[in-house]
């Protein structure tokens, strides 16, 4: 048994030292540049947030330091409800981050709404993969100016109409179905869980 | 200008730019080539994280050449280019935010990109430092090189500008297949003819 323990260590000494070394690489540049990722995450949010609610004074976090916790699937996911400020400081909307599996990967969104959580203000795309000149033309205002104006909840994807008229029917990006597919589940998933949440804790 | 090796440190450099340059002769690394040159700045954000992967981990294998057991030298390969592509990932995601969402999965890809885990293999394991270093530059600016020319001739026919500039004449029709995947392998291929032209030439 030694002996065994004692190959295993001869054969696999470097091996093992290099995954230390490597592990504490990593973790000492994630340390280092992590604080940045995360700025880079948070002005990229705060940036489509401004887009969305363009009135916007500016954001803050409806209950300070409090999430609420949405269902994905079989997972619960964590999102921090923003209140956009409007000029007079009150409430002109809320923003939040939703989150879904698209075509190829993950897609995380920044979705608006308005202060009743009655009408959608529009949403950005933080993160996609979607197959370029496809799923990816989401980010572009043929697909996303639909959402703009559109009911909160129960919006429905449609192959074909008309994508002037803004209602509940999502007209989807030709050759991208699944990905408008995947963009009105997240939006109508996120919307019905936090209404509820909202009401309950008072913010509307 | 020789090493203990014997392999002489310009030929190491000059190898890689052109006789054995890895997209153009010796096919490696296509699905980069093929999937980021849609432009040029893209094409050289990638050029040069492979650069650095490419030059951290010749450094890394020929330090440890003389360690490394047969059976477990792939394995070590593996570790080291995957410490230093998170490390260029997680570089470009702190402050090239937009050129990392722009490059998508292709960044982390470069753990498994053949050109590296081959010059590994085949200079690494067996040369000293400086012919490693020097092998990984020329490889390094060589596969450079011919993503930025792909991307350029991308970029200019599928929408008349390079770098982000406008170039074309306002009369200028962009050819909207030259930003495809179509266009990558059309272009591709002709720039692999005129090489094999060129070099047949030569010979």
């Amino acid at each position: 048994m030694r002996k065994q323990i004692m190959l295993f260590v001869e054969e696999s000494w470097l091996l093992l030292v290099s995954s230390v070394v490597c592990g504490a690489a990593l973790a000492s540049v994630d340390a280092w540049w992590g604080p940045k990722i995360a700025e880079q995450q948070r002005l990229k949010f705060d940036r489509l947030a401004r887009a969305i609610v363009p009135q916007a004074q500016q954001f803050e976090e409806a209950v300070p330091g409090d999430q609420m916790l949405v269902k994905v699937g079989a997972k619960q996911v964590p999102t921090t409800i923003m209140k956009a400020v409007g000029p007079d400081g009150k409430a002109i909307g809320w923003v939040f981050q939703a989150e879904g599996s698209g075509f190829a990967d993950k897609i995380r969104l920044v979705v608006g709404v308005d202060p009743q959580f009655n009408t959608m203000q529009g949403f950005g795309v933080l993160f996609s993969n979607e197959t370029p000149g496809f799923g990816d033309r989401m980010k572009g205002p043929e697909f996303r100016d639909q959402f703009a104006g559109a009911p909160a909840g129960g919006l429905v994807v449609k192959k074909t109409g008309d994508r002037g008229t803004i209602d509940a029917d999502i007209v989807a990006m030709t050759g991208a179905t699944v990905t408008s597919d995947a963009v009105v589940k997240i939006v109508n998933n996120f919307i019905d869980q936090i209404r509820p949440q909202m009401k309950a804790k008072g913010l509307m | 200008m020789a090493e203990a090796g014997g392999v002489s440190v310009r030929k190491a450099f000059t190898t890689g730019l052109w006789t054995e340059n890895p997209s153009l002769r010796l096919l490696l690394g296509m699905c980069p080539t093929l999937a980021v040159t849609t432009a040029v700045r893209p094409a050289l954000t990638m050029g040069c994280s492979v650069i650095f992967v490419l030059v951290c981990s010749n450094i890394a294998v020929s330090l440890m050449r003389n360690l490394l057991k047969p059976h477990l030298r792939i394995l070590m390969f593996t570790l080291t280019i995957a410490a230093f592509v998170t490390i260029a990932d997680l570089f470009l995601k702190a402050y090239l935010p937009e050129m990392s969402e722009t490059l998508g999965p292709y960044i982390p890809l470069i753990i498994v990109n053949c050109i590296i885990i081959c010059r590994s293999e085949a200079c690494a394991s067996q040369n000293g430092l400086v012919v490693s270093i020097v092998d990984a530059l020329g490889m390094g600016l060589g596969f450079t090189a011919t993503l930025c020319v792909l991307g350029s001739i991308r970029e200019l026919l599928s929408s008349g500008k390079w770098a982000g500039f406008e170039v074309a004449p306002k009369a200028f029709t962009p050819w909207a297949g030259m930003a495809m995947p179509v266009g990558a392998f059309v272009t591709l291929g002709l720039m692999l003819g005129l090489v094999n032209l060129i070099t047949k030439k030569k010979a």
